[in-house]
């Protein structure tokens, strides 16, 4: 094994010589030659020992099925670049690595927020000798993180001219910052130094944040990576570019970046460090494992992070094998091969290779139009309809073949991981297609000539599936064919671009359509607002509109996750099973592949970057 | 000579504001919203509203149309609307990635397809001959995608000959390392075509008058093939090699994205994924105009190979 480092580079030493002998002029292939023996890998991609350390560095390498778009906290839309912007910003709190469900810390408060005035009042300690990365911009001086910064950064989400994208995880919440944002609208110009009643400054390391109602799951987004804390000089030196240029306080600063290839993070040298402190969870027996092997050490061991974007799934797994990655989301086309039966294949067992198998705190599901005159609406036939489809179409299928048994059927509107989820609960609308038919044909849908139903009214009409023209959504038009086909509902496959249906959906313009909510934050709530009528336009997609639903909706959103809650998502998954205004789907599966070296490593389902919780070993690497 | 060249270039000014209104229609007037994209997962109208207005494509059409021939004319696409950078940027340090791959390629792909197809033509009919022509058939059935899902499996994982995927810093450590693969796997897929192709164009001359006057002049077959024939088939040669020249502007897409080559194909594919209609456009301008100038230039060459071509 160690060897073959050596013998694979050789060979492809030999091989380039050829190309450059027999390609190009035997100059240029010699000299091609000898300029490719000289590199070691170091700057490259092609790895010849497992754990690289550059300069006496410990270096980690991931990778992205995307490219990143840029690092600003306000405008990046997309998780990759959220993964980096966490690695490199702090946020007021985050999430303990192994607690399960996900569990809210400080990051840069001293203590959890105190919160006063049935939740209406948010007092945040911030720590001292939290440090920004260094930059010009602050001069030779150390610059620290104030209450200011973190007010700055909130007020930096009403900034139009930068199109953002978080914006509604404050709008309207906290007080007078809409009316800041107004006034300033009104003026032309933003005042930045303006007080917000909201975001009151009690001295340089507390703010307090007055809230317009009480909101008892604030603490998610003050955890959340858009509501990271900048530096005003940075934003005002770079003002529509603070996506290239990512200053913040956290463990890593960028180093390099090169554009859809490489992104290069360096620990900050201005990291306040800390200490790993966390216990077992008690429900994964692998925590006990990390702990063993954490407990004590400073934090963020690794001194280097490497990502590359590498967009296709044979290039990703064939790296990973190639030991050129340390961790791997697995990609679904080689699931099979890497796990059969679930579990891990005997070639990567012997490597050493270690599988961390979670559930992802989503799910995807089926909406009808509620405004659809076929579709939708609350009257006793068009109910019927839709609970018919939703027991005709076969989730464990779609598991077995489109997710190679990668997902598991999704039976609550709160999915696993995230607060409000019931685990033992069982949803009423189960595969069942003779049922489907027996409900359909009590409710008036008879069969035309032609073998397919019509309505009540003796109209036909067929079940139209917006997706866009891919290999994937292609399988699913197979499966709900056949699975429409066994009821006697016509099958229609619409394909258009995603922003067509996007634009469409906010419109409540399309019949029927499979979509995915991934948790923003680990609360039901982040759920529960997908069927909320006031959010049609917005995060309700199927335009769902129910005034019981709505009722329970705006209860629940006052309290806090407990029992109170509970009983009330029950009511709300009751409401939602009576109107099946959707058909819920799966939750996917997310399978982490972990080298022998990668040490105290776990993929915490709602934490975007854990790279300051884990090690290398540079021993078993060699 | 130059007032050909002049009245050529002068001809691009029409020829390209059909292509602007052509590249305007398809994506501002009928290529959806980028707006519903950018805004995020949870958006309102208000916000949709606002990201129209700060790209601009809340004017009305023949603004933005007076906007895209501004940008046009000065070379000055803005930026990206997904990534910020500037588009220039994009070209700048994406297209020398693609080069590296595709210039390489076209040098190899056609002296080796010239070479193989003169050595066909000189045994034409022999089973030599067929053998080569099966093959290449053979081997232009079979889709690039399986020739690189095989060779990155086997050459580069399984016999470790190249790294599977990646791109360094250096000239030579890219030319020679990480490219090595993607030049000869592109090599492989183009050769077949293109030793039909030139093969098709030599046998038209092999049977011409000249050709049985120069053999009756008892000149040596190498000459007859070498001088005479190969000098009379480089007009559709150079065709050929011509309408090449503007696909290394838009890279080899595939390839770049199964290596991880930071290329301006990979580029396209992701501002097609993400909308990007200031990457889109740029990259489509650019490529017309690099047709419309290989053109020139493959007119300009016919002349240089073959005095009695006139240029009018």
């Amino acid at each position: 094994m160690a060897n073959w480092p050596l013998k694979r580079e050789l060979r492809q030493r030999l091989a380039t010589c050829l190309i450059g002998v027999v390609g190009l002029s035997g100059l240029g292939g010699l000299s091609g030659c000898w300029d490719a023996s000289k590199k070691d890998g170091v700057t490259g991609v092609v790895a010849t020992s497992p754990v690289k350390v550059t300069d006496g560095k410990k270096v980690v390498r991931l990778n992205f099925p995307v490219a990143e778009s840029g690092f600003d906290p306000v405008t990046a839309h997309d998780l990759y670049s959220s993964i980096i912007i966490d690695g490199i910003f702090d946020t007021v709190l985050t999430y303990d690595y192994l607690a399960q469900p996900a569990k809210l810390v400080p990051k840069i408060a001293t203590d959890m927020p105190v919160i006063e005035d049935g939740g209406k009042s948010w007092t945040i300690k911030l720590k001292k000798g939290v440090y920004f990365a260094p930059h010009e911009v602050f001069g030779t001086a150390k610059r620290e993180l104030t209450s200011k910064d973190v007010a700055y950064s909130f007020k930096r989400h009403y900034d139009d001219s930068l199109k953002p994208v978080w914006r509604f995880l404050t709008d309207g919440k906290i007080v007078g910052l809409n009316a800041w944002y107004e006034a300033g609208k009104k003026a032309g110009k933003l005042d930045w130094d303006a007080p917000v009643a909201g975001l009151e400054l009690v001295d340089s390391h507390t703010i307090k944040i007055l809230l317009t109602k009480p909101d008892f799951n604030f603490g998610y987004v003050l955890a959340h990576v858009a509501m990271s804390v900048v530096a005003r000089e940075v934003v005002e030196k770079y003002p529509n570019d603070v996506l290239s240029h990512p200053v913040g306080s956290s463990a890593y600063y960028l180093k390099e970046w090169v554009r859809g290839q490489r992104i290069i993070l360096e620990k900050n040298p201005n990291w306040r460090g800390g200490t790993w402190d966390f216990k077992p969870s008690g429900k994964d027996p692998y925590d006990d494992v990390i702990v063993k092997a954490m407990q004590g050490k400073p934090l963020a061991l690794i001194d280097r992070v490497e990502v590359y974007p590498i967009e296709e799934e044979q290039s990703r797994w064939l790296a990973f094998k190639n030991k050129q990655l340390d961790v791997l989301n697995m990609p679904s086309s080689f699931i099979k091969q890497a796990l059969p039966n679930g579990k891990l294949s005997p070639e990567l067992v012997a490597e050493g290779v270690r599988v961390q198998r979670l559930l992802d705190t989503e799910y995807t599901y089926t909406y009808f139009q509620w405004s659809d005159p076929v579709w939708g609406g609350s009257e006793l036939h068009k109910v019927a309809l839709r609970r018919a489809v939703a027991m005709a179409i076969d989730r464990d299928e779609e598991i077995e073949v489109i997710r190679k048994g990668n997902a598991v059927r999704a039976e609550f509107l709160v999915p696993p991981g995230v607060a409000g989820h019931k685990a033992d609960f069982s949803s009423n609308v189960k595969y069942n297609p003779s049922l489907a038919n027996a409900l359909l044909d009590k409710f008036g849908y008879k069969k035309a000539a032609d073998g397919f139903r019509n309505a009540p009214d003796g109209k036909p009409f067929a079940f139209r599936y917006t997706s866009t023209p891919t290999t994937t959504e292609r399988e699913f038009d197979e499966l709900y064919k056949k699975n429409m086909d066994a009821i006697g509902i016509r099958y229609e496959a619409e394909k258009e671009k995603f922003a067509d249906s996007i634009k469409r959906e906010k419109r409540c313009q399309i019949m029927i359509r499979g979509a995915a909510w991934i948790a923003d934050y680990p609360d039901g709530d982040n759920f529960m607002q997908l069927l909320y009528s006031k959010n049609i336009g917005e995060s309700n997609n199927g335009c769902y509109k129910s005034a019981a639903f709505d009722a329970l909706y705006e209860k629940s959103s006052q309290l806090p996750d407990g029992p109170d809650r509970d009983k009330l998502y029950m009511e709300m998954q009751k409401q939602f099973e009576a109107d099946t205004p959707w058909a819920l789907g799966v939750t996917r599966y997310r399978n982490q592949m972990i080298h022998p070296w990668v040490v105290g490593y776990k993929k915490h389902p709602i934490l975007l970057s854990e790279w300051m919780y884990f090690d290398v070993n540079m021993e078993k690497g060699k | 000579m130059l007032a050909y060249i002049a009245r050529r270039l002068w001809q691009i000014i029409p020829t390209m504001l059909g292509v602007i209104l052509l590249i305007f229609f398809l994506f501002s007037v009928v290529g959806g919203d980028p707006a519903y994209l950018l805004a995020g997962k949870i958006s309102n109208p208000e916000q949709i509203a606002n990201i129209r207005k700060q790209l601009g494509i809340d004017e009305p059409y023949w603004m933005q149309l007076l906007i895209f021939i501004k940008q046009v004319v000065t070379f000055d696409f803005g930026s990206s609307w997904s990534t910020n950078e500037v588009v220039s940027q994009i070209f700048a340090t994406r297209l020398p990635a693609s080069l590296m791959i595709g210039i390489p390629l076209l040098i190899l792909e056609t002296i080796i397809a010239i070479t193989i197809a003169l050595a066909v033509a000189y045994v034409r009919g022999s089973f030599t001959d067929r053998a080569a022509m099966v093959t290449c058939t053979m081997a232009q059935s079979v889709s690039i995608l399986v020739y690189i899902i095989v060779f990155q499996y086997a050459l580069a994982y399984k016999w470790g000959l190249f790294p599977v995927q990646g791109w360094g810093n250096g000239f030579f450590e890219n030319l020679f390392k990480f490219a090595a693969l993607p030049i000869l796997i592109a090599l492989v897929v183009s050769l077949a075509p293109n030793i039909r192709l030139y093969r098709t164009f030599l046998l038209d001359e092999v049977n011409q008058d000249y050709v049985r006057t120069a053999r009756a002049k008892g000149l040596s077959e190498n000459r007859v093939m070498f001088v005479h024939v190969l000098r009379n088939a480089s007009i559709p040669i150079i065709t050929n090699l011509m309408i090449q020249l503007p696909g290394l502007l838009v890279g080899l897409f595939l390839i770049e994205r199964f290596f991880s080559v930071p290329g301006i194909g990979r580029e396209v594919i992701l501002a097609v994924e993400r909308s990007d209609f200031p990457v889109i456009k740029a990259v489509t301008v650019y490529v017309a105009l690099a047709t419309m100038l290989a053109n020139l230039a493959a007119d300009l060459l016919y002349k240089a190979v073959d005095p009695r071509v006139e240029l009018k």
